[in-house]
């Protein structure tokens, strides 16, 4: 095991806590990279395939490295019905990410989720967990630019 | 404890632990299912095994669940039978992979190309010759004259040419079926009488004899062969060859009688009586007219063929030649007349080149030969001045396309013009003269049923008299279902099966090299192998056959440019032959297919993804039987997969015990070397 | 006059996204006074929402609230303007029980809980034996709140019954309807109250482990849990007689299909969330082999509730087909989106326009169940709320999710949308779901661009119903509702799509061309410059093929002179 990923020792070694040693790895390092699962796999005590298995079944985990501001457009249904997929053709008239993308300066990576359960101010998105509500093209153009220029 | 449960209203016992599948088993009644392992912990992904609870009116998998105390399950009703179908169209509808080679689907009579490919390229010509004969009785005629369709769907046409496949067949045949007998079961005591000696005649002859049924051939030409032998010219296919392939269907016990013509010498309903079934396969021997003012005066292609064939190619310098008509059979007479000595052939036909019916490869000889083409020409008279023939024409222009999709001919008008000449050859076409007494349908054909060979009562047709005029190798794939159909009425034995299911990953038309699957390491990138023809001075002035046979060399340096497209578990996919049993169909849903990814980086073993139905059997099988996990399933859903960790090839420490392989149900892990 | 002694502010997840924190750190700068942030009271279209509360016991509510120095000042000195009062029409159909501290208390004080009531249940059921607690349960007729509707006392009962103690209760905090909220905001206001919930279910089936499996975009909820059951801890409130209750959060990581209870165990092992074949069932074999029992969030909110007030009194709210109140989250095209409590049997007309505020003039349908439910249409929104009321619809309670869905909304896009969700969600297992939701969608795909036929919607029903027939779990026996329910009702709209390649709703983007009014444009070039693809012309030409009908410019066109019209056709 990795020394960088001595952090895994704080939860108790047992095959179980798997998903929860992922979400530190995740947590720490903003993806999970392949040295993470091959230590995850030794720490945990499971097959390297059995984990990367489990790692690309859930949506909660990257593989690639996210961009330094993540952007979470959700497509619950409100959001869709509100115009999800209009924050997302904004999304790529302006930063020409899809879904799944990370911007080539690394700058903004894009992904949907299913739902920030904030139906009630819908359309919503996230930029590093941040909510923003009841977006409009110019009000999304905005807080793109105050990331950009933190 | 034992429960007491019911089958389809039949009172069954379950032993403790057994489930509704295994009780079924024990009881006579197969279910179907791809994911059951027993060695495993249950996967219950297929869902191919379906049942119902009659009184809950739920779909159970019957591999996982187990039956309750007097629960009524049902397991043959018709709504049960159709999920399962449904479940089979499902998987089916995302299979990436190819059942069978592209060759032997496009191939009339289904022969198994790639496998009398591959022995023929590793020099076994016998096994060759065998595999050939299961499906073609005339192997050295077909190897000479086919238009092959094989090639045609050949996905080394994907930048570049098709295997050379016919002349495999041409080699092996030479080579080896002189010696080569069939192993024939004993004579059941069933006679059936087949007129016709043609190739659909001969090979319902074959079939027949080969099922344990005596055959008796009426030909009403002098000898047999039919248009194999009075209408394909002797450069094409010397009579020679035709007369040593011939003589073995003699050895095989087949009888002929020569000179007996349906209608004439012959009476059906006297065969009838005589015989315990009848094929007809009488060909079709009458020319179709020029349609145009004067026709009578132009002598027919196949009457113009066969005269000079009947006279050992011996005949008088027929001057100039019109032939009018762009098929085959019109490049046969233009390349005869130029053999004979005539000093100027001018092939006239209504649309262009691109619209000829002829194989591009007869053209092009014929072009060779020195015959001249007049395009988007159409006669519209013929008339005899001053001894000479005139025929006179007018051009044309093509419209929009008609039913067949080509270009419909519409005259140019004031274009008429005139061409003299001394012979006028009308190679328009054939049809059928149906013999008295059968029903025809509205082309002229024979009619027959839903099985394209079956007439009446223990009466069937084959050939060109039912599908009006054809190559050889449908005709004898025709022969070969009707003697099937003749076999299975007089012997009651089952039809042999027939593969129904064909998955393709598509026509070489629309897919790219990528996308292909090869497995053997050892393909060529090498052009096709050339022929070797006689010279061209040579050609022009005798009937000698035009190209040698491939050697033994070039066959096997050939052999090493087939990507043995079809799927290595072919016979043995659960997938394919449960999809066939519950009359499934490869395009009930319409839908993206699993991606063409697959892994042959090690040696042994074959990852192909296209074709994983995702029961994940391989993973557990490896996991809890192999104790290994070298396997597992990623991501979820519609692209779930599955794969070793990152991808990478299968690690030394997979000791390639074959388990996985053994458990997949369909062709996704196998071994690369295909037997 | 009365004087402000505190403040609550809403801090729920929806106060947050509407900007609460900018607006505590104003108040924070205007005020000394103690200021108690509070979870969510349900009026997500006011917040930020903040409650002055006054000597009196009274107090006065502000909603809306901006980040101002202004704004704060006018309700300091108890302003009359952005006064929030709950709509006189929500406050007559309400009733307020399971949510009656969210938004009052404080989330993560402890004392503030227990003052109002909080662990009350939990000591009754202490004095109780395990057998009456579950007695108790069944005659309150509660019905899981996660889906399925089964009777709650009946499952406890099937896990009381298990010998010994090892065995584990898990609440299903995996909320993954888009488009539902109900389990959220319980978490992050009344953190204790599920966890009151959870521990009488210890108590009275026997189980010694209590697990909370939360979606991991919940911090929130998450946060607050974890702070709860500390204080749990501290006050040994896990602790009976004869055992010591462990309690703890496992994190979801994105998976819908973990709803499902084999699913939702095996991604508590640690495995990929794929459902088995039952039986065994969780209570014979679940979490780590061992009898276990899965309830939902809001179904552990109301337990304390029963015992407080006993079975039979809980058992008077509410109708034949469901007992107690249930809340909804209320969103979509409607004036008032937020958290509701009704009695069971309240008619959708009640929920949706009286309390949601909805204008009846432009509702169309509304969808329950999320992408597991259907939808009902307009014409039929006498009917009462309840499992079987709605089952009988085609649609289904499911945990509480309503869409408000209008009439400017295309019944086969939603129908798109919702089999997009669970065709990506599907585990991958069963055939039947994972390839047939994909035909499903890829046909839905086609009818919206004006690409499908009539025999599609015939494929769509056979194959949805043989998927429902056909699959292990809920997810792929639910999946096809969405698109069987708008078949049954909205066929119409199916067959306009597909006959005349026309979308009513003008949604469709491959049906609909984008026009610009002449005669009401002023030439301001607002449009122009606003085009993220140069598709307007100098002259106010819209080119349809360079337009990605993303509707920059209708919603930046002050004449509002810019319209979608259908495909081909000219304003």
């Amino acid at each position: 095991m990795k020394k960088e990923h001595d952090f895994l020792k704080t939860i108790a070694p047992e095959p179980g806590n798997l998903i929860k040693g992922l979400q530190l790895l995740q947590a720490t390092e903003g993806y999970i990279s392949d040295d993470g699962i091959r230590d995850a796999a030794e720490y945990f005590g499971r097959p390297v395939a059995d984990v990367e298995g489990v790692v690309s079944f859930y949506a909660q985990f990257k593989r690639v490295k996210p961009g330094k501001y993540q952007i979470a457009v959700c497509d619950g249904t409100a959001c869709h019905l509100k115009g999800a997929p209009l924050v997302h053709e904004w999304l790529y008239q302006d930063l020409k990410l899809k879904p799944g993308e990370t911007s080539a300066d690394g700058m903004f990576s894009l992904e949907t989720v299913a739902c920030l359960g904030c139906c009630s101010l819908a359309p919503v998105m996230s930029v590093n967990g941040r909510v923003h509500a009841k977006l409009e093209r110019k009000s999304m153009m905005k807080i793109l630019k105050e990331y950009a220029e933190k | 404890m034992n429960i007491e449960f019911f089958l389809d209203g039949k009172a069954v016992t379950a032993e403790p632990g057994q489930t509704i599948m295994d009780v079924a088993k024990a009881n006579g009644i197969t279910i179907p299912g791809l994911c059951g392992e027993k060695r495993i912990s249950k996967t219950t992904s297929c869902f191919v095994c379906v049942v119902r609870d009659k009184k809950t009116g739920k779909f159970l998998p019957s591999c996982s669940a187990r039956p309750t105390p007097g629960q009524d399950i049902e397991v043959t009703h018709p709504e049960v039978l159709e999920m399962r179908r449904t479940a089979l169209n499902l998987l089916l509808s995302e299979h990436n992979g190819d059942c069978e080679a592209p060759c032997t689907i496009a191939c009339p009579a289904h022969a198994a190309v790639e496998e009398y490919v591959r022995a023929a390229a590793n020099g076994d010509f016998t096994e060759a010759l065998r595999i050939i004969k299961e499906r073609i009785p005339m192997p050295m005629t077909i190897g000479r004259v086919c238009p092959r369709f094989c090639e045609k769907q050949c996905r080394r046409n994907i930048g570049g040419e098709p295997v050379a496949i016919n002349e495999f067949k041409r080699l092996a045949a030479d080579k080896c079926f002189d010696t080569f007998m069939e192993e024939l079961p004993a004579l059941s005591g069933k006679q059936v009488a087949v007129i016709g000696g043609g190739p659909a005649g001969l090979a319902a002859a074959y079939y027949l004899r080969r099922l344990g049924i005596a055959a008796t051939v009426f030909e009403m030409m002098p000898k047999a062969g039919g248009m194999t032998r009075y209408g394909i010219p002797e450069y094409r296919l010397p009579k020679t060859i035709l007369d040593r392939e011939i003589s073995h269907f003699s050895k095989m016990g087949i009888q002929f009688e020569f000179g007996k013509k349906l209608g004439d010498d012959l009476q059906l309903s006297d065969l009838q009586k005589k015989f315990d079934a009848v094929i007809t396969a009488v060909g079709c021997w009458q020319a179709s007219g020029m349609r145009c003012e004067g026709e009578e005066l132009a002598v027919s292609g196949i009457d113009f063929l066969r005269e000079v064939i009947e006279n050992d190619c011996v005949a008088a310098n027929p001057g100039k030649v019109l032939v009018v008509g762009g098929g085959n059979t019109a490049m046969d007479c233009l390349r005869t007349s130029v053999r004979l000595g005539s000093p100027e052939v001018i092939c006239i036909y209504r649309r262009s080149e691109a619209e000829m019916p002829a194989e591009k490869i007869e053209i092009h000889e014929a072009k060779e030969e020195g015959v001249k083409f007049q395009f988007l020409t159409a006669p519209v008279k013929l008339e005899k001045r001053n001894g000479k023939l005139v025929l006179t024409c007018q051009k044309m222009v093509l419209g929009e396309p008609d039913a067949s999709g080509r270009r419909k001919p519409v005259p140019e008008a004031g274009s008429d013009f005139e061409i003299e000449a001394d012979t006028v050859i009308a190679a328009i076409g054939q049809k059928t003269a149906a013999p008295a007494g059968l029903p025809v349908d509205r082309y002229g054909c024979l009619d027959t049923q839903d099985d394209h060979v079956t007439v009446g009562e223990k009466l069937y047709a084959a050939g060109d008299c039912v599908s009006g005029a054809a190559t050889v190798v449908e005709a004898v794939a025709s022969g070969r279902r009707a003697a099937l159909a003749a076999a299975r009425d007089l012997l009651g034995a089952p039809m042999p099966k027939e593969e129904t299911i064909f998955v393709s990953r598509g026509n070489w038309q629309d897919l790219t090299r990528d996308e292909l699957v090869v497995l053997r390491d050892d393909l060529s990138e090498a052009p096709r192998e050339k022929l070797n023809y006689i010279p061209l001075a040579e050609r022009k002035t005798s009937f000698k056959e035009v190209c040698a046979t491939m050697t033994p060399e070039q066959i096997a340096a050939e052999g090493k440019r087939c990507i043995e497209c079809s799927c290595s578990d072919k016979h043995d996919c659960k997938l394919r032959k449960f999809a066939e049993e519950a009359g499934c169909s490869t395009d009930a849903y319409a839908g993206v297919r699993q991606p063409a990814v697959y892994d042959v980086r090690h040696p042994e073993i074959i990852q192909d993804r296209g074709k994983c139905i995702k029961c994940g059997v391989c993973v557990k099988i490896c996991k809890e039987v192999v104790n290994k996990s070298l396997l597992s399933l990623q991501k979820r859903g519609f692209k779930s997969c599955v794969s070793t960790a990152f991808g990478a090839a299968l690690p030394d420490s997979c000791r390639e015990c074959g388990e996985c392989i053994n458990a997949c149900p369909t062709g996704a892990l196998d071994w690369r070397k295909k037997r | 006059m009365s004087k402000i002694v505190s403040f609550k502010i809403g801090l729920a997840s929806c106060g947050i996204a509407a900007g609460g924190e900018a607006v505590l750190a104003e108040l924070k700068k205007a005020t000394t006074l103690p200021i108690v942030e509070v979870g969510c009271i349900g009026h997500c279209y006011a917040e930020p929402l903040i409650e002055a509360c006054l000597d009196d016991g009274s107090s006065v509510m502000y909603g809306n609230v901006q980040p101002t120095a202004k704004a704060i000042e006018n309700i300091l000195s108890l302003g009359e303007t952005g006064r929030f009062a709950v709509p006189a029409a929500r406050k007559s159909k309400e009733l307020v029980k399971v949510l009656a501290l969210a938004g009052r208390i404080s989330p993560v004080d402890f004392d503030d809980y227990t003052a109002n009531g909080g662990y009350e249940g939990l000591k009754k059921a202490l004095t109780m034996k395990p057998e009456e607690v579950i007695e108790e349960v069944k005659i309150s007729g509660l019905r899981g709140r996660g889906g399925g509707g089964f009777p709650t006392g009946m499952k406890w009962g099937f896990l009381a019954a298990k010998p010994g103690f090892d065995k584990t209760v898990i609440c299903n905090a995996d909320e993954g309807d888009p488009g539902a909220f109900m389990d959220r905001s319980l978490m992050e206001s009344v953190p204790h109250q599920v966890l009151e919930g959870m521990l009488i279910a210890a108590y009275a089936t026997g189980a010694s482990r209590l697990i909370i499996y939360c979606r991991a975009e919940y911090p929130m909820a998450i946060k607050h849990l974890k702070i709860a059951i500390e204080q749990i801890y501290a006050h040994k409130i896990n602790v009976f007689s004869d055992r010591e209750i462990e309690i703890f959060i496992k994190e979801g990581a994105g998976a819908f299909v973990c709803g499902e209870e084999t699913a939702l165990i095996a991604s508590l092992e640690g495995q990929r969330g794929m459902p088995r074949f039952r039986p065994p069932f969780p209570t014979d074999s679940g979490y780590q082999g061992k009898p276990t029992m899965i309830n939902n969030v809001e179904t552990f909110g109301n337990i304390p509730l029963i015992l407080r007030e006993s079975g039979s009194e809980f058992a008077k709210i509410g109708s034949e087909g469901g007992r107690g109140t249930k809340l909804f989250a209320l969103a979509g095209d409607l004036q008032y989106p937020g958290l509701v409590e009704v009695p069971m049997g309240t008619t959708l007309r009640e929920i949706v326009f009286e309390i949601g505020g909805a204008d009846p003039e432009h509702v169309k349908a509304v969808q329950t169940g999320g992408p597991s439910g259907g939808c009902i249409p307009v014409e039929m929104f006498d009917t009462p709320v309840d499992y079987d009321s709605l089952r009988s619809l085609g649609a289904i309670m499911g945990s509480g999710g309503l869409i408000v869905i209008g009439k400017d909304r295309c019944m086969v896009e939603t129908a798109r949308y919702f089999l997009d969700f669970t065709h990506r969600e599907s585990c991958g297992k069963c055939t039947f779901c994972r390839v047939g939701t994909t035909r499903m969608f890829e046909i839905l795909e086609r009818i919206v661009a004006g690409k499908g036929t009539e025999a599609d919607l015939d494929t769509l029903e056979d194959l949805g119903k043989k998927i429902k027939a056909g699959s292990l779990c809920g997810l792929g026996q639910t999946a096809p509702n969405p698109v069987l329910a708008t078949l049954r009702y909205y066929r119409h709209e199916y067959l306009e799509h597909v006959n005349e390649n026309k979308c009513r709703a003008m949604q469709c983007n491959a049906l609909v061309d984008v026009q610009l009014d002449k005669s009401k444009c002023v030439k301001c070039k607002i449009c122009i410059k606003t085009c993220p693809v140069a598709a307007i012309s100098d002259d106010f030409v819209i080119d349809p093929a360079a337009c990605t009908r993303c509707n920059s410019c209708l919603d930046s066109c002050p004449k509002k002179a810019i319209h979608r019209v259908a495909k081909g056709e000219t304003l």
